[in-house]
């Protein structure tokens, strides 16, 4: 089964590029994306391995069933994409070709049980979405896929360093297997963990967005087409995330951890001091959705840093992040196909004209600032309560003001572009007010909403038993 | 002989830190490369296994002949021969450069430590070249110069992982060759369409996205 999940991809392409249709692209996507769905829900029945370099635990099974849902909605929006786009067949297919390799990837870093395997597949990741960010053969896309390969290959490159120190620290174990790693963590010598962690976390922090090495994310979010937006905020984010938590859990075992968690506090509360300053800031509403994962990487990382209950928090967090930036991204992707700017100022009155989109778009805004009964209310709640049970008062307070003010810059453009100044007698209000909005391009956010809303209102069963032994799985007694 | 190898490779550095011209850079990547070459093939316990089959593949025909000559296609098509254009001087160039290899030399005889499998010129050597690679990075303005820096950084890599004589499953140092080589495959295809964009071919101006 995994190796469908991996080889899919591989066997498509050629399709793909041969038939060159519109409807092979979308299927194409769609069956993998209906596939990946079935395949994922059957590994959490009956988990499997595919060779000893892949296989499900109880902590990775959690980030595949988020890749999962997320590429199920997107690889329907994407329909919705694909048909207005005006692009030649050969761009069609070129695109659907590195869309499938990008996804494939991120199976392949979810699935790895090999470190060195997973740095292969993240880098994977940033090869096979750079074509997709230049998508638009524009001059700010080309400097956003620019940066993108380059900060992240440099990144990457610092986190092969982090590997290889790693893997002076094992001795005569001479593997790099996550199991054989944690069942010898207290035999690995720990200055050259201690070396190896920093770069590690500097290296794939980099691709998580973490600031203070967050620079190539506003960019690539902000110029990639909708769906690629969604699937980088709502999944590839996640997928560094995944790597970092794996070497966290190394560090605890070998007992390094109050280490590692200062660092990733460091990172975590620097993420939220950048994205409150930019979010402020900014005046392109893709560029301030780009802010608002990093200030999300940021709370998850301070979650990781605090432990107990705030890392049970984290991982709620993870996942509510990801469905509510994939559909926030979704509907953001709409403004711009129907207003043609990504200018938070020049869109107004989004409810009186766009009713359907105006509601998805402060809906997002709602489910992304924590406001009751979506549950990134539950996830930042449960995460406070475990600083304060640290008795981390004065960084309970930052992270509360800071958390304010991104809240109000996020309002403040998200209510503007809503409600305000719908009459402004703009020449083109008329040509704007034309069309009906199609059910390709508010269905799948809506549906995300929909799963957000539920999971607030009441936590299903299986949902918390998968976040609780994935926390388990990270929790060292 | 390692260590003569070494101290070359180590001299490599310096020159391409106080060069200004394109050419040089890309003639010590493939010096780089060549050495390279030399060190697995002294080193390597057996000259017809696999294992070495791979490394002299990815040393001599990767590192040594494909990428030079990527490069200097890339270079003649857009015709910027002339010079590199730093931010710095290049005696001050040279002069970080020198602290950089003495900082890598400190850090390689602190780290002696008998117990460690771990060799320690390497090390010291490796730490500089990754170190050079970043410097080269920030300080020059041109994008060329920008994968010249980050494919130096790459070798530091690569020198680190000859210094831990350990061997990875062949699945991953396939992996890892195919990722590098497609990174920089795609720097070189931005990089052209950079310059057929932009007419110039600096970082400064790449500004357009910014808060």
């Amino acid at each position: 089964m995994i190796a469908i999940l991996l080889f899919y991809p591989l066997a498509a392409i050629p399709v793909v590029i041969l038939l060159k249709s519109r409807w092979v692209n979308v299927l194409a996507v769609l069956i993998y994306a209906v596939l990946f769905a079935g395949i994922s829900g059957a590994l959490y029945v009956s988990p499997a391995e595919f060779t000893p370099f892949f296989g499900v635990d109880s902590l990775n099974i959690l980030f595949l069933l988020v890749l999962a849902l997320l590429f199920l909605a997107v690889s329907v929006y994407n329909v919705g994409y694909m048909r207005h786009t005006t692009v030649s067949p050969g761009r069609q297919a070129e695109y659907t070709v590195f869309f499938l390799l990008f996804v494939g990837s991120m199976a392949g870093v979810v699935l790895s049980r090999h470190l060195a395997l997973l740095w292969v597949f993240i880098e994977a990741t940033t090869l096979s979405s750079a074509p997709l960010i230049y998508f638009d053969r524009s001059r700010s896309s080309l400097e956003a896929a620019w940066k993108y390969i380059f900060i992240c290959s440099i990144g990457i490159a610092l986190a092969f360093v982090g590997i290889i120190l790693l893997s002076l620290s094992t001795g005569r174990l001479e593997s790099l297997f996550f199991s054989d790693l944690y069942k010898n963590a207290g035999l690995l010598a720990p200055l050259w963990l201690k070396l190896s962690f920093p770069f590690i976390l500097v290296g794939l922090g980099t691709k998580m967005g973490l600031a203070p090495v967050h620079a190539w994310l506003p960019d690539a979010h902000s110029e990639s087409p909708s769906p690629v937006s969604a699937m980088l905020s709502g999944t590839l984010l996640n997928m560094a995330l995944l790597g970092i938590l794996r070497v966290f859990k190394l560090m605890e075992l070998a007992h390094l951890d109050y280490y590692a968690r200062n660092l990733l506090l460091l990172m975590g509360f620097l993420s939220l001091l950048i994205s409150a300053v930019f979010i402020l800031r900014t005046g392109n509403y893709k560029r301030m959705l780009a802010y608002s994962s990093i200030e999300n990487m940021g709370i998850i990382s301070i979650g990781i840093g605090i432990g107990g209950i705030a890392l049970y928090a984290a991982l709620l967090h993870m996942v509510v992040h990801s469905l509510t930036k994939g559909a926030f991204f979704m509907s953001a992707g709409n403004i711009l196909h129907v207003y043609k700017t990504k200018e938070t100022g020049k869109v107004r009155g989004l409810l009186e004209r766009w009713k359907v989109y105006g509601w998805l778009w402060v809906g997002c805004f709602a489910a992304i600032s924590g406001i009751p009964p979506f549950p990134s209310f539950t996830s930042e709640f449960l995460l406070v309560k475990g600083i304060f049970g640290k008795g981390y008062y004065f960084q309970a307070g930052i992270f509360f003001l800071l958390l304010t003010l991104i809240l109000y810059g996020m309002g403040r453009s998200v209510f503007g572009m809503s409600f305000g100044g719908g009459g402004s007698g703009e020449s083109d209000k008329g040509e704007l007010t034309a069309g009906k909005p199609s059910p390709l391009s508010y269905l799948p956010p809506l549906f995300l909403l929909l799963v957000l809303l539920v999971m607030g209102l009441y936590l299903p069963g299986p949902v918390h038993e998968v976040l609780r032994r994935a926390a388990l799985e990270l929790t060292v007694f | 002989m390692i260590d003569f190898l070494l101290v070359l490779f180590a001299a490599t550095l310096l020159y391409v830190s106080m060069t200004s011209r394109l050419e040089a850079y890309i003639k010590v990547l493939f010096a780089q490369g060549l050495i390279m070459f030399c060190m697995t093939a002294l080193e390597s316990p057996d000259l017809l296994s696999f294992n070495f089959f791979f490394l002299a593949l990815e040393t001599l025909g990767f590192k040594t002949v494909v990428i030079p000559l990527i490069l200097v296609k890339v270079v003649r098509r857009l015709g910027i021969r002339r010079e590199v254009e730093p931010y710095t001087m290049n005696f001050h160039s040279l002069l970080i450069a020198s602290v950089i290899l003495i900082f890598g030399f400190l850090t390689a005889f602190l780290s002696l430590d008998p117990a460690q499998a771990i060799k320690p010129l390497h090390l010291g050597v490796s730490i500089s070249t990754i170190l050079t690679g970043l410097f080269i990075i920030m300080s020059r303005k041109k994008i060329i110069t920008h994968i010249l820096g980050f494919i130096i950084l790459e070798n530091g890599i690569f020198m680190l992982s000859l210094s831990i004589a350990r061997e990875m499953p062949f699945i991953v140092n396939l992996g890892v060759l195919l990722d590098i080589f497609i990174g920089i495959f795609l720097l070189v295809v931005v990089l052209n369409r950079i310059h057929s964009t932009f007419e110039e071919v600096h970082i400064d101006t790449l500004t357009d996205l910014t808060d």
